[in-house]
């Protein structure tokens, strides 16, 4: 209880700042729950003593939740430099004896010989390695396994998992230990179609702000779900799929046509299974589809190339066996399986480096809880075990998930104007033996490892 | 009728007993192999550089750093390479098919026998997606690995200690039995609610528990006074515990459920070892002062059950920082990878990352040999076998691992793997 009281505050607090002037380009519209919380903002604002100078304006709502945890509950410095890092950005080579400037929450310079700004938080990092926040495309964080699948409805793409996000999950805080600031979590895969994931920071207490992309992707999961009802073959699920997404397409000609004739009469009945397939037929979202075999990735490209839209290969197991028709199509693959957890032939394990070599944009995933959150970064690490260059790994954990969740505009790499989530390590982002020691957050200690019990 | 399918994977399977399982006993002849002039890391000393290893006859026979190679030797360059004793996987059930992993109709079963249901040949995951070969498991340099016969049932029974290669499946037994294998938590009350009998709560868990030991002590004590008292497979293998001839492992990560694990070895006296542990560092200093060992689930993922999501009530979550806390405390631990059976997908598992796991304890004060003779030495010394195996040292058999960097890089590959002395796998060149 006393958990959540001190939550309320902070977010109330949080409302508040918000409303100051922020440079933040993306304020959403103030929603029914802001506009609740700003009510209370004034009462909070005499309850909770925060030190603020004038003009030192909040550039980011920091809250990490508290559940026994070491965790400080730190707000973002206007103005920080952290000096001597080899720094990979995952936009360019890495640059030794770097500098990082990060001004309100976001990075302003990377570079070599920078000049500090008076009045910034200087970090001396000599000898560590930077990287940025990585970034999970598949995972089932903060999601109860119970509420992952609606296996009743073979395809539910009405479905979403803002629905069923629980802030309240421990593994948000482990998932900031290593390093994680940025997921792609959603339902599945107990259904064909289960529904819409978000893109989500791991933290944050404000939901809305934490969201960067509310169109997280419509997760379709190949293979028959049970063999009780249709679909129950491989076959079965292509025809079932084909079905609906030509069903969407009608739907979509209904409501065009009765635009187009000047909305006389009433309109078409609305459908939120159709509405949700149309944004993926119209591309405003797209599919990640969970595929193992060589079969359902070819019934998937094929569906591809009937319905254009814009999809997303997740474990894809057996996808280097198709490597030149995945990347001829321009479609990106979120690879290893299970990599830490369970034995798979090295001809699978070799897969990520076999896409890459092809051109097929790739990126890791835990598929968290099954592997943990935290991890991630080993599942890069056995790609480069199997081959896949350094800079490459990183990229499978950084800028690549952002660029197929659409967010690189925001985060994935070290670049100015992006949102300074960043990890600082002491030694090779990819040893197993190497360990972080700070994590920044919209430019905010989120996590400093010398704070730890030993 | 066998389907063709079926005829195709007996065909594999036979083909890796050839490869795999077919050392010949002739070949463990008196030729010498010497592997010269890597870092040799024995896990009984400190690293050797130049070092050179030599086998014959299955066993090592010296180890050093200025030894003269007898002429005629098979001659293995190691330089700039890292020479260490094959890994110890100190928990796993692999090569125990999901069907016979288990015996689900009864809660307690001591009486079974891991080795009776080990089947290493063919392909993991037959059928499914990815097959594992057993010999590919190999490149992890794992040589000996523990099998338990159950992971949800409140006693399994008695698992065994084998070689993961050898000339038949006789031969690989390191120890059998080697340990008596029990079960506390959420595992045995989901294998029983679904038949909806006991234990439904861990306070039925560890009554029942205390019910079987007690009933095995009566039975002691009967064949003592009358030796015709008629025999109890169940209770001999109970007996064996209660005498200390065998140790007691029992799965256990939550404080409470190791809290009740240690209260039954000293209610009943038998030597235990906690398995999981995921809480153990909350019962370190006691761990440390009654000598109990503790074989770690894997850091990287501690959730050893069979669930695809794991119960968050079961396992606390991941902290790779609980073998420096326990090394600082002083009890003696090994890290294992509790592979098994993974559903549809993996029916196999594989304990090829036993050394990427490992290497995740490192940063929090532990030096590299720590880490490493939590897979080797260590390892053997918790599952009793230490006489034979866990370090290079002259009499020991002569399971040897090459590796062609720090063994702790994820850089690096097992090159070579000998067991008994014999070459059991050699990394293919890409």
């Amino acid at each position: 209880m006393k958990r959540r009281a001190v939550m309320w505050l902070l977010i109330a607090f949080a409302a508040l700042a918000s409303s100051a002037p922020l440079s933040a380009e993306r304020q959403p519209a103030a929603t029914e729950q802001e506009l609740f919380l700003a009510s209370s903002a004034a009462f909070t604002a005499c309850t909770v003593e925060i030190p603020m100078r004038d003009g030192n304006h909040l550039a980011a709502d920091v809250y990490v939740p508290k559940s026994g945890d070491k965790f400080p509950v730190v707000l973002a410095q206007e103005v920080l430099a952290l000096r001597g890092a080899t720094v990979h950005t995952a936009a360019g080579p890495p640059i030794a004896n770097a500098t990082i400037i990060v001004r309100q929450g976001k990075i302003a310079e990377v570079g070599q010989n920078l000049s500090v700004p008076a009045g910034a938080k200087i970090y001396d990092v000599t000898g560590k390695i930077i990287v940025p926040g990585m970034m999970d495309n598949h995972s089932h964080i903060g999601a109860s396994p119970t509420d992952l699948n609606d296996t009743p409805m073979v395809i539910g793409p009405q479905h979403r998992a803002i629905d069923a996000l629980n802030l309240d999950d421990p593994d948000w805080r482990e998932a900031i230990k290593g390093g994680v600031t940025t997921v792609v979590t959603g339902p599945g895969s107990g259904e064909n179609v289960s529904g819409q994931a978000i893109v989500i920071k791991t933290f944050g207490s404000d939901l809305q702000k934490r969201i960067l992309n509310e169109r997280g992707g419509m997760k379709f999961a190949m293979g028959a779900k049970s063999r009780e009802r249709y679909p129950s073959t491989a076959m079965g699920v292509a025809a079932a799929l084909r079905s609906y997404l030509i069903k969407t397409q009608e739907y979509m000609a209904s409501w065009k046509k009765w635009e187009d004739e000047g909305k006389k009469g009433p309109p078409p009945a609305r459908d939120l299974g159709y509405e949700a397939m149309a944004e993926v037929l119209t591309n405003k979202s797209r599919v990640r589809a969970h595929v193992h075999s060589a079969t359902d990735v070819m019934t998937l490209l094929r569906l591809k190339d009937e319905f254009g839209f814009d999809l997303e290969l997740h474990h894809s197991t057996e996808a280097y066996k198709l490597a030149d028709e995945i990347a001829k199509r321009k479609v990106s693959a979120v690879v290893l399986p299970l990599g830490p957890r369970i034995g798979l032939s090295e001809d699978v394990m070799a897969g990520p480096y076999i896409l890459w070599k092809a051109g097929v944009r790739i990126a890791m995933h835990t598929d968290h809880p099954v592997i943990n959150q935290k991890w991630l970064r080993l599942c890069a690490a056995l790609a480069m075990h199997y081959g896949l260059p350094e800079e490459e790994a990183l990229k499978s954990v950084t800028i690549n998930p952002a660029i197929i969740a659409r967010v690189s505009d925001r985060v994935g790499s070290l670049e100015p104007g992006k949102d300074a989530d960043f990890v600082v390590m002491n030694g090779p982002w990819y040893e197993p033996k190497t360990r972080i020691e700070m994590v920044f957050g919209n430019g905010a200690l989120l996590y400093d490892r010398s704070t730890e019990d030993k | 009728m066998m389907r063709p399918i079926r005829l195709i994977s007996l065909a594999c399977a036979l083909a890796v007993i050839a490869v795999s399982l077919a050392v010949p006993m002739a070949a463990q002849s008196e030729r010498v192999i010497a592997i010269k002039g890597g870092t040799v890391l024995t896990m009984a000393g400190a690293p050797i550089q130049n070092g050179t290893v030599l086998m014959r006859g299955g066993k090592i026979i010296v180890v050093g750093a200025n030894v003269q190679v007898p002429a005629g030797a098979e001659i293995v360059d190691a330089t700039g390479k890292y020479v260490m004793p094959g890994l110890i996987d100190a928990m796993t059930s692999i090569g125990i098919d999901s069907t016979d992993l288990n015996e689900a109709t009864d809660p307690l079963t001591p009486q079974l026998r891991a080795i009776e249901s080990y089947n290493p040949f063919g392909n993991f995951g037959e059928g499914g997606i990815g097959p594992i070969r057993m010999s590919e498991s190999f490149s992890g340099g794992v040589t000996t690995m523990y099998i338990a016969p159950a992971d949800s049932a409140l006693i399994g029974g008695q698992g065994a200690v084998v070689k993961v290669a050898g000339p038949n499946l006789d031969a690989i037994i390191v120890r059998e039995p080697a340990a008596i294998d029990m079960t506390l938590g959420e595992q045995p009350k989901k294998a029983a609610r679904s038949r909806n009998r006991d234990p439904a709560t861990r306070m039925a868990e560890v009554a029942m528990l205390r019910q079987i030991l007690i009933k095995a002590q009566e039975y002691e004590r009967a064949r003592k006074e009358k030796p015709t008292t008629p025999r109890d497979l169940a209770m001999e293998a109970l007996g064996k515990l209660l005498r200390r001839e065998l140790p007691g492992r029992i799965q256990a990560n939550s404080a409470g459920d190791i809290r009740s694990a240690i209260a039954l070895s000293k209610e009943f006296g038998f030597d235990l070892i906690i398995d999981g542990a995921a809480a153990a560092y909350e019962h370190r200093d006691e761990l440390a002062a009654r000598r109990i060992p503790v074989v770690l689930g894997q850091i990287t993922h501690p959730f050893v059950s069979n669930d695809e999501i794991p119960d968050r009530t079961e396992y606390p979550p991941v902290d790779e920082r609980t073998p420096a806390k326990l090394k600082a405390a002083g009890v003696k631990f090994a890290i294992a990878t509790f592979s098994r059976a993974f559903g549809r997908l993996a029916p196999g598992g594989t304990g090829k990352w036993l050394l990427v796991d490992a290497a995740t304890a490192g940063g929090y004060g532990m030096s590299d040999e720590d880490i490493l003779k939590a897979v080797t030495i260590n390892a053997a010394e918790i599952l009793g076998v230490s006489d034979r195996i866990g370090s290079l040292a002259p009499g020991k058999d002569a399971d040897v691992i090459v590796l062609d960097g720090p063994p702790l890089s994820i850089k690096t590959w097992v090159e070579r793997v000998y067991i008994n002395g014999e070459l059991v796998h050699t990394r293919k060149a890409k």
